[in-house]
């Protein structure tokens, strides 16, 4: 796992355009730091900009103005390639839908991310597949993610940030539409890697996850850090 | 790895929008197809027309027949005969040390639409592949010889499709094909032979003796006429009445009148055909004997020359042009099948923006991202050139049977011509270029921004 010893986000803001010509801002002049291993929750109503703002800090969409530094980086600075290149390296995602390319198998969609960016080792297959046993999946791995359900899909998408181990972790409603047992596997895939240390960064309006206590809570409906 | 993971995603792709993909392929298939039909099409015709040049370097007719009409109504059937010339020209062409061998012909008679020309044995032996079918009792060698006269040698396409058989017997119609005042003749041919397919006019044509064409204009014969105009006829005779003068008029009539023949016709002609011709076709030793007699036998005032070789490359050169047309509108079509998958291609990258915003957002750079586009319109692109070229030509060389009796050509169908070549080159351009705005394209998206703003 790659490292950097805090996240520190600096005056980001982002607005969107509307169709009447004006712009509606999501977030403004947000400024905190985060230290590595800790953990961000950010909450709201549906629509009030908590995947706008991972994007932004995971440099997918640029920000109308501010910075984010992962340790001396910062992301918005960096050219496009330099940004796929550090997301594959240092961030890993749990979606609440959408997680795997249909393209690849279960294992593929594993270890996918890093063999674009040539970065596999040589025992890649075991490791993925020792992935997939942690969340039970093992059994699947050689399916195409059609085959598969949502919870399944979950898990697949949790395996694929433990084989990945990245020093940050986007989970945005992770447990979303699941049965309580998978929703367990992946709060504890998720813990287990807060536990190594990996920073998360976690929105969800799943009660399992209330017992969780983050360091910043980031309303993004009224705009408040606590 | 990562290239192999560009290729699965690619053909993934490919393979889960089967219905446009196919329709894409399908459409460049079918152009390519049709890119090769007119290539080994006018290829084999073009083939068949100089085989036939090089068969008869140079045709004698009648004084005043364009080189045209002389190659058109004698190498290829498809032309009435400008006129008639004395018999005797073949005779002196025969003489000629320059020549190797001479071929006088008679056009004048048809039966269903299938020409009747008068030859000599040699001529069938000059042409024939051997037969399907033949009377035992004739001599295949000398076919008109001894009393065959009435003989009748049948060319492969016509014996098929008149179901004619040997034994069989028919009446001629007055007339060359195509002349509306044609007349059924009493003369009754008996068939002889079947000629196997020679893959060219000559399957669609009917050889009898040149005394059989002779028997039948010199009687004056029944004939029931069916014609409203007579011009033609009018017109003919008048030419051969004035060449009757000026050559046998007086021997013709002095037969008439040994012969002495009932004519029940009022239209009869009044002129006997004996010893009349509508063409020689000559082989020559060399091209300059070729060169030399066209000169003399067009500029003596009694007949007309062509080398056939030349008329037929002025022939083929119309005939290119037509194919250049065909070409275009070919690559016109494939054109606007390859904006057709482009628009295809575009329209999916909206249904894919979900998957692509997924890949970048796992850190898949955008220039793998655009690579995928591009290579899955190259991929149908040069597949579809692939299996329509290939397709094409297998389908040519299924079809080449029936391709060469119907159209009387030697058909090459794994011949690859220019026509071809320029297709590809220029589909595999339109393919890079459309690619590369397609992948352009992809490459400016900021998908995940635009799925946010969504």
């Amino acid at each position: 796992m790659a490292s950097f010893e805090k996240i520190s986000v600096k005056n980001l803001t982002k607005s969107f355009g509307n169709a009447d010509g004006g712009r509606t801002t999501i977030f403004e002049n947000i400024t905190f730091e985060l230290d590595s291993g800790a953990i961000l929750r950010l909450s709201g109503a549906s629509g009030s900009g908590k995947t706008t703002f991972m994007n932004v800090m995971s440099g997918l969409i640029k920000p109308d103005s501010g910075s984010v530094f992962f340790g001396n980086t910062d992301i918005t600075r960096l050219k496009e390639s330099e940004k796929d290149r550090f997301r594959a390296e240092n961030i890993g995602y749990i979606f609440q839908t959408f997680n795997l390319l249909s393209p690849f198998s279960v294992i593929e969609n594993v270890y996918a991310p890093l063999a674009f960016a040539g970065k596999l080792s040589g025992n890649y297959k075991d490791k993925a597949l020792e992935s997939l046993n942690k969340v039970g999946m093992k059994e699947l791995a050689a399916k195409k993610p059609y085959h598969l359900s949502v919870g399944q899909k979950q898990r697949v998408a949790a395996a694929r940030v433990l084989f990945a181990d990245p020093p940050l972790v986007f989970a945005d409603e992770p447990t979303a539409s699941l049965d309580r047992n998978s929703s367990e596997l992946v709060k504890n895939t998720l813990l287990e890697l807060n536990k190594n240390g990996t920073t998360l960064v976690l929105t969800s309006h799943d009660t399992i996850f209330d017992d969780i206590k983050p360091d910043i809570d980031f309303n993004l409906e009224t705009g408040v850090l606590s | 790895m990562k290239y192999a993971f560009i290729f699965k995603a690619v053909m993934h792709s490919i393979s889960h929008r089967k219905f446009s993909v196919f329709t894409s392929i399908f459409a460049i298939s079918a152009a390519f197809a049709f890119l090769a039909a007119i290539g080994c099409i006018s290829f084999g015709l073009a083939a068949t027309a100089v085989n036939s040049s090089l068969a008869f370097p140079l045709v004698v007719g009648p004084s005043g027949a364009s080189d045209t009409t002389l190659v058109m109504s004698t190498l290829f059937n498809t032309d009435k005969p400008a006129g008639t010339l004395d018999y005797e020209v073949a005779e002196k062409l025969e003489k000629d040390e320059r020549v190797s061998a001479v071929f006088p012909i008679a056009r004048s008679d048809s039966y269903m639409g299938v020409p009747i020309t008068g030859v000599e044995s040699a001529y069938i032996n000059e042409i024939s592949k051997g037969f399907w079918d033949i009377d035992p009792m004739i001599d295949e060698k000398d076919i008109f010889g001894g009393k065959n006269s009435d003989c009748a040698v049948i060319g492969a396409k016509a014996a098929m499709r008149y179901d004619m058989s040997v034994w069989d017997t028919f009446f001629g119609s007055h007339g060359t094909v195509g002349d509306e005042d044609a007349h059924v003749h009493d003369f009754k041919y008996k068939v002889c032979a079947i000629l196997k397919p020679l893959n060219g006019p000559e399957d669609f044509a009917i050889f009898t003796s040149l005394k059989s064409v002779w028997e039948i204009h010199k009687h004056g014969h029944h004939h029931h006429h069916h014609h409203e105009d007579a011009e033609d006829e009018e017109h003919d005779h008048e030419h051969h009445e004035a060449e009757h003068e000026e050559h046998e008029h007086h021997h013709h009539e002095a037969e008439h009148e040994e012969h002495g023949h009932h004519h029940e016709h009022a239209e009869e002609e009044e002129h006997s055909s004996e010893g009349k011709i509508t063409a020689v076709l000559v082989k020559t030793k060399n091209p300059v004997f070729t060169a030399a007699l066209e000169r003399e036998y067009s500029e003596n005032g009694l007949t007309s020359a062509t080398d056939t070789g030349r008329t037929v490359r002025k022939l083929m050169s119309y005939m290119n042009k037509a194919e250049e047309a065909a070409g275009f509108f070919s690559y016109g079509t494939l054109f606007l099948v390859m904006i057709l998958v482009f628009v295809t291609i575009l329209s999916s990258i909206n249904e894919r923006k979900r998957e692509m915003a997924l890949m970048r957002t796992l850190g898949i750079g955008k220039l793998p991202i655009s690579l995928m586009i591009f290579l899955e319109l190259f991929f149908i692109s040069v597949f579809g050139i692939v299996v329509g070229t290939l397709g094409g030509h297998l389908l040519l060389a299924f079809c080449k049977p029936a391709l060469d009796f119907e159209l009387g050509i030697n058909l090459e169908p794994f011949f690859f011509t220019g026509i071809e070549l320029h297709g590809m080159i220029w589909t595999m351009i339109a393919a890079f270029v459309l690619s590369l705005a397609a992948m352009g394209k992809i490459y400016r998206m900021n998908l995940v921004e635009e799925i946010a703003k969504e």
